[in-house]
């Protein structure tokens, strides 16, 4: 045996309590993310320095300066926080518009086949274009501020918001409206306490998604036309031919996504705890 | 399943209702346009967007190509993009399901990329690339290659243990176990992932193509905008629509035949 592999993992209770040698060191995950992260900067490092994509690679530590320089200097009137601001409540409020309107709409789909049958055929027809094609059409309609952004948002976000509401709330397991009904409830007891609970994991998986899709359609929105946003600090990068913005521009819109997914999910153990973990995802 | 007996006959008014819907909507986006309550400017009617449709199969202007060279140079790039995420991404997925070693070293390296959205990619490709194919066609690997990783890799680390221990009981090797075992019970994931990532890489070479193109669908839409005409920019919309819906009737397809005995 030479090599660990998921074999090895599920055979790992019956060996506890090994002794800590150099190989099982070498084997530890947290140590290998360790090593993964330090030679993922040094080879950065080495082929920005090296300029094997030409001059158009900052370093690590150049990004990082340049993060830092932001934070003082102004650019366009705003410092770094105030773009990650903007392109912030542009995502929030266009989300919060989209999630408003697609959620309770798509429970309604599920739950009466009239709603259904008329809004379904209409909106199989927008559910493939992908959001981003809509930009130039919220420009020609909403100008270049901000409708035109949050609009995009709105588009992008809705459509997994409602999808998820509506299977959400339509693959659910009939048996337990059968128990409500046995046990003698109403229609209003069916949905109150069956269709709603089940549907929330689904629901707030689509939101998670929702999320993850604004922010794609934010970036994009800024990138053609903008004046502040953390998508212009890019385009801003690219005028510039500073690949130190660029790269700085990305690596704060991960961390910003990031942190705005993880209270999404914190946001739902708040509120349905009963929905089940699925392990190592 | 006593469920499947019952037969409840559908009203006649619910097969109604969705051809009233959909023609309700056309006729409303039409007469919306037609009597000016929106300006032509703003909103092209269904009508003009068809004219467009059939003027554009023939007529390279006023943007420099036929629509079916459009379609073409988008497929093409979407098509490359795709293939090229699939070969490397999952593999890659599945190898970090099996080796913790491969698991530790590119865990940390993917959750970096994975908050990044494609679209901020497009800078960086310009400067690498240009604005030609290899540059969109790495926009939307980065953008499919995150789905396949993922689905890979949970895929197989979702295999069931009471397997693996039964397979080694039978005296398996670790290679048998991968080949026989977790790749096969990865295969319905993996599958997910196939769709998953085709829809993002139709979403993300549209963003690749408005920015920096010289034809293709995205580019299509952009010039309509530019040059102040609606119609052009709803043909550019309807038919990456169209086009997007197509390729994942045709996958949805492939995948009920490949996986018939699998799924669930």
């Amino acid at each position: 045996m030479s090599v660990s592999t998921l074999a090895d993992e599920i055979r790992r209770p019956v060996e506890e309590r090994a002794p800590i040698t150099l190989l099982r060191i070498l084997r530890n995950e947290y140590f290998l993310y360790a090593v993964s992260l330090v030679l993922f900067l040094y080879i950065w490092d080495w082929v920005a320095k090296a300029h094997i994509l030409g001059k158009s690679l900052a370093t690590p530590h150049q990004v990082v300066t340049e993060l830092a320089r932001l934070m003082t200097v102004k650019l366009a009137g705003k410092n770094l926080v105030g773009h990650i601001w903007d392109s912030t409540r542009r995502v929030l409020v266009g989300f919060t518009i989209a999630s408003v309107i697609a959620v309770p709409l798509g429970l309604l789909m599920a739950l009466n086949r009239y709603v259904n049958a008329i809004v379904k055929p209409v909106f199989d027809i927008f559910k493939p274009m992908p959001p981003i094609a809509w930009i130039s059409i919220a420009i020609l309609w909403f100008g270049i501020q901000e409708g035109s952004k949050v609009f995009i948002i709105v588009i992008g976000t809705f459509v997994p918001c409602l999808l998820n509401s509506y299977n959400g709330a339509r693959l659910i397991d009939p048996e337990l409206y059968d128990v409500v009904r046995v046990l003698g409830g109403h229609r209003r007891h069916e949905i109150v306490q069956v269709c709603f609970p089940a549907a929330f994991p689904a629901i707030f998986a689509g939101l998670q998604v929702s999320l993850s899709v604004g922010w794609t359609c934010v970036l994009a929105a800024e990138l053609v036309s903008s004046q502040s946003g953390l998508g212009w600090i890019i385009i801003q990068g690219m005028r510039l031919t500073k690949p130190e913005l660029v790269i700085g521009g990305m690596a704060i819109i991960a961390l910003v996504a990031w942190t705005t997914s993880l209270l999404v999910t914190g946001l739902e153990k708040l509120i349905c705890p009963w929905k089940r973990q699925i392990e190592g995802l | 399943m006593a469920y499947e007996a019952v037969r409840v006959k559908t009203p006649l008014i619910l097969k109604i209702l969705p051809v009233a819907s959909i023609l309700l909507f056309f006729g409303a986006w039409e007469f919306t346009v037609d009597t000016g309550i929106v300006p032509s400017t703003m909103l092209a009617a269904p009508s003009s967007v068809l004219k467009l449709f059939i003027a554009k199969l023939t007529q390279p202007n006023p943007d420099g190509a036929v629509l079916s060279t459009h379609a073409w140079t988008s497929i093409k790039e979407a098509g490359i993009g795709y293939l090229l995420s699939l070969l490397i991404g999952l593999p890659l997925g599945l190898l970090m399901g099996w080796f913790t070693t491969i698991r530790g070293l590119f865990r940390p390296i993917f959750e970096m990329i994975r908050p990044i959205p494609p679209v901020a990619w497009i800078p960086l490709c310009i400067f690498w690339f240009g604005i030609g194919l290899w540059g969109k066609v790495f926009i939307i690997w980065i953008g499919a290659i995150v789905p396949c990783v993922i689905n890979a890799w949970v895929g197989v680390s979702m295999t069931n243990p009471t397997l693996i221990q039964m397979a080694r009981t039978y005296g398996a090797t670790d290679r048998q176990i991968f080949t026989k075992l977790c790749i096969p019970s990865a295969l319905p994931m993996v599958f997910g992932a196939l769709q998953i990532a085709l829809a993002y890489a139709w979403t993300n070479l549209v963003a690749a193509e408005l920015l920096a193109a010289d034809s293709g669908l995205g580019f299509l839409i952009t010039m309509g905008r530019r040059l102040g005409l609606p119609e052009m920019v709803v043909l550019g919309m309807v038919t990456v629509g169209f086009i997007g819906a197509v390729i994942g009737v045709v996958i949805d397809v492939v995948e009920k035949r490949l996986l018939a005995g699998i799924r669930r």
